[in-house]
Formats: structure tokens, C-alpha cells, sequence
């Protein structure tokens, strides 16, 4: 019990704290538009707002409740609020996890693989912050004048950039060969499967890769060698 | 190319204030619940501070990218927005497809003529219902979710410990042959970034430095995008 008692805190408070915050970032970030709508006099009427938010919702519907449930097993239920508040997953957040879990050797699905991930993602949110009040906030328009449009330039391929060596760090991190064959494949047929037959998917493809991997990982994995063993003494623990 | 003179209203300064503050807020209430759970997870103070550093020198490339994307809008929804939509909360490509299509919806293009206050109170709008989609989304499905990963756990926690790598692997491996396949450039660079990261993670391994191990993947990065200046 002692051991464990931390842990869950933990969980009680970046639960509660997480939902808290999310809730008043979500008021907020409402209050604005709300303002000008309203506030200003500048409600068009329900025709166009309805117009607009439904042909987003046709692209997005999908994403909005695919995305959540996609991450929550990469970053665990504190991280996840954390994420979807400060946005770029996939090329940031996640990354940022994932590296600094291969810094201290944290094992994934461990507690102490969460504390990381949550620890290095305040790490990100705070150079993220950081970067956009001085180079958007205060120095705008003049760091684009500054920086030759070559480097600019290269910046653009900056998500393959991020991707090819974070794969790498989440092969080496996964504790069995056969789940690293299985996602490899699974990833694999969503790009030159699963898209190619129904062009529609590119939007969710993400999400149906990671099912099927989650799933066959679990249904296939080995359970004759060493992890058999740690299965059967953690559960007598 | 004109901002409508709302795009820099008050009102929308003191929102973007709002949501780095409640940012700023869950940061440190998180930090603080890591810090006194870290001895029952077996991690010590230097772990911690290690892991920090890790998160936020990786996450300085990433961020950079951000900024340029978030500069080059700047004309088109003025700075508050830019902050609040492309900086945090959202996406660039999420907020400048919902924009373009609210737009659309009156009529206008971003930035071009017609494109008022009207027009733009309409476009902030869709963008910011759109992005409180994720929002609502998340505050439902991580508690049931949370329940489902404890029943796990309590069953058979040898699966748990699998879960998180098949589900990252195969979403990078999904991200990045999508990636790949876009030019000869994107190829280079998803390569050379994971070659430079594969002999990053095995010289770290020998010589058991840890600044190596933690500026790989800023340093990874570097030598991809070096290689795609190279390749352009």
C-alpha cells in the first residue's frame, strides 16, 4: 500500500487538475468569438454558423473523437489532458515523451513512464510557450525578415524530420520484438493498403493503425518467454 | 493583404492571456504531483530534472516550426488569434482548413476583399467551436478510458506494458511513410533523421553519456533538416 498510495495522488490530482483546466481553457477560448459575436453585434444569424460547422464537422467528426482515444495509450490518462490543451501531438508532445522516457530508462506502461511523460511535456509547454510570446508575441513580422527564406525553407520539412528519428526511439523503447514486427506492419498497411482502397481513410487511417496493433499485439503476444514469467509473479504481487 | 480591425480586439488579448495562464497553472500543478510521486516510482530527483531538460530541448526544433507557420498568418488573423488558435489549443492545418471553409461559407476568401469584421467574427468562431470539439471529446473518453486501463491492469498487467508501443509504433510508422512518399526531399530527410538517431541511440549506449541521450532527438533533427537543405 505504501508504495502505491503516491501513485495513485498522482492520478487523483492530474485527473482532477487536468479536467479543471481543460474546462477553463476550453470557457476561454470560447469567451472570444463569443464576444465578437455577440458583444459586437456581428451574429450572422444561424444559417452560417450552422453552414460552417458542419461542413468542418464532416471532415473532422471523425478526428475529434478518434484522436483521443488513439493518444490515450501512448501518453496515459495525465499526459492526455495535458495534450489535447496544448496541441501538436504527434510532432512534439509525444516526442518530447518519448525521448526523455529513453533518457531515465522508464519502462513503457510504468508509472514511472508517466511521471516522465508528464514531466517532459511541462518541459515542452514551457519552451513552446516561451517561443511563441517572444518570436510571434513581441518580435512578429521581423523574425521572418530576419531569417533567410532559405532557412525558412527548410523548415518545412521539419515533420519528416521529427518522425524518422522518433520511430527509431520508440522501436528501441518497446519491450517486445514481436509488437515492434506487428505496429511496423500495421503502419505499413494503412499507407499502402488501407488508403490506396478507400482514399477517405487518410483522415482516421492513424487511428485504425493503432487499433489494429493494439489489438494484435495483445492477441499475439509472446507468452512463453521471460514476460510469462514477470506476467505471472507481478500478478501474485 | 488586411486584417479586420477587430482581429486585434482587447477582449481577444485578455483570452489568449487566459489560456497561458491556465497552461501555466496545470504546468506547475502537474510538475508538483510528478515531483511527490517520483520516489513510489522508483525515480530520483536527477531522473526528474533529466526528464524535464529532455522534454523541453527536444521540443525547441518543433517549436520554431510552429512560429514560422504562426508568423506567416499574422496578416490574416492578427496576433491574438494566431497565439490562441495556431500557437496552442489547435493545429495550423486544422485552423486554416476550418477558416478557409468558414469563409467560404461567407462568401469571402481569408485575407481578400470582402473578408471584414463580419466575415472574420465568423471565422474565429467556426475555428474556436472546432477546436473545443477535441476539448469536450477528451474530458469524455479519458475517464471511461481510465476505468477500461484499470480493469486491465487489475487483470493482466503484462498487457499494459505492450499497449503503448504497438499503439506509437505503428501511428509513427503510419506518420512517416505518409511523409515519405510526398518527395524525393521528405524521403532524405525521414532517413538521414532516423539513420542519425539510430547512431545516436548506439553511441550513447557505449560511451554512457547522458547529454547525448538527451539532445538526440534536437540533434537528430538538426542533421535531417540539414540533409534536406542539401537535397533542396
Amino acid at each position: 500500500m505504501s508504495t502505491t498510495a503516491p501513485i495513485d495522488l498522482f492520478h487523483r490530482t492530474t485527473s482532477r487538475w487536468g479536467r479543471a483546466t481543460m474546462l477553463a481553457a476550453l470557457v476561454i477560448s470560447l469567451a472570444g468569438p463569443t464576444y465578437l459575436m455577440f458583444g459586437l453585434g456581428y451574429w450572422p444569424g444561424w444559417g452560417p454558423v450552422l453552414q460552417a460547422w458542419l461542413s468542418i464537422a464532416a471532415v473532422f467528426a471523425v478526428i475529434w473523437i478518434a484522436e483521443p482515444i488513439t493518444y490515450y495509450p501512448m501518453l496515459g490518462p495525465a499526459a492526455t489532458y495535458q495534450a489535447f490543451m496544448i496541441g501538436n501531438i504527434s510532432n512534439k508532445l509525444l516526442p518530447s515523451a518519448l525521448a526523455a522516457q529513453n533518457v531515465v530508462g522508464a519502462k513503457q506502461g510504468t508509472a514511472k513512464a508517466e511521471i516522465t511523460a508528464v514531466t517532459a511535456i511541462v518541459g515542452a509547454a514551457l519552451v513552446h510557450l516561451l517561443s511563441l510570446l517572444v518570436f510571434v508575441g513581441f518580435l512578429g513580422s521581423w523574425i521572418v525578415a530576419t531569417i533567410p527564406t532559405s532557412i525558412q525553407q527548410v523548415f518545412e520539412y521539419v515533420v519528416p524530420a521529427i518522425f524518422g528519428p522518433v520511430l527509431i526511439q520508440a522501436v528501441m523503447s518497446a519491450g517486445q520484438r514481436r509488437t515492434v514486427v506487428i505496429a511496423l506492419l500495421c503502419g505499413a498497411a494503412g499507407v499502402f493498403v488501407l488508403v490506396p482502397l478507400v482514399s477517405s481513410a487518410s483522415i482516421y487511417a492513424m487511428a485504425v493503425c493503432a487499433v489494429a496493433s493494439v489489438t494484435l499485439s495483445v492477441l499475439l503476444r509472446t507468452k512463453t518467454e521471460s514476460t510469462a514469467e514477470e506476467e505471472k509473479s507481478e500478478v501474485a504481487v | 493583404m488586411n486584417t479586420p480591425g477587430i482581429a486585434h480586439s482587447p477582449i481577444l488579448w485578455l483570452a489568449v492571456f487566459g489560456v497561458f495562464v491556465v497552461i501555466a497553472v496545470q504546468s506547475v500543478v502537474y510538475l508538483r504531483a510528478a515531483k511527490r510521486a517520483a520516489p513510489a516510482a522508483e525515480m530520483s530527483h536527477g531522473e526528474l530534472v533529466a526528464a524535464f531538460r529532455t522534454g523541453a530541448v527536444s521540443a525547441l526544433g518543433p517549436s520554431l516550426a510552429v512560429v514560422f507557420v504562426a508568423i506567416s498568418l499574422l496578416s490574416v488573423f492578427g496576433t491574438p488569434a494566431v497565439l490562441a488558435r495556431i500557437g496552442l489549443i489547435g493545429s495550423a492545418a486544422f485552423e486554416t482548413l476550418s477558416a478557409r471553409t468558414a469563409a467560404e461559407t461567407a462568401g469571402v476568401e481569408l485575407g481578400g476583399a470582402g473578408y471584414d469584421n463580419a466575415a472574420f467574427a465568423l471565422v474565429l468562431f467556426t475555428m474556436s467551436v472546432g477546436g473545443a470539439a477535441w476539448m469536450v471529446s477528451t474530458l469524455i473518453f479519458t475517464p471511461l478510458l481510465r476505468r477500461t486501463d484499470d480493469r486491465i491492469r487489475a487483470l493482466n498487467p503484462a498487457i499494459m506494458a505492450i499497449v503503448p508501443s504497438a499503439a506509437m509504433i505503428a501511428a509513427f510508422s503510419y506518420l512517416g511513410l505518409d511523409e515519405m512518399q510526398k518527395s524525393r526531399t521528405h524521403l532524405v530527410t525521414f532517413v538521414t533523421g532516423a539513420a542519425a538517431m539510430l547512431g545516436l541511440q548506439l553511441a550513447g549506449a557505449r560511451l554512457k553519456v547522458r547529454w547525448l541521450k538527451e539532445w538526440s532527438l534536437g540533434i537528430a533533427m538538426v542533421v535531417a533538416l540539414t540533409a534536406a537543405g542539401i537535397t533542396l
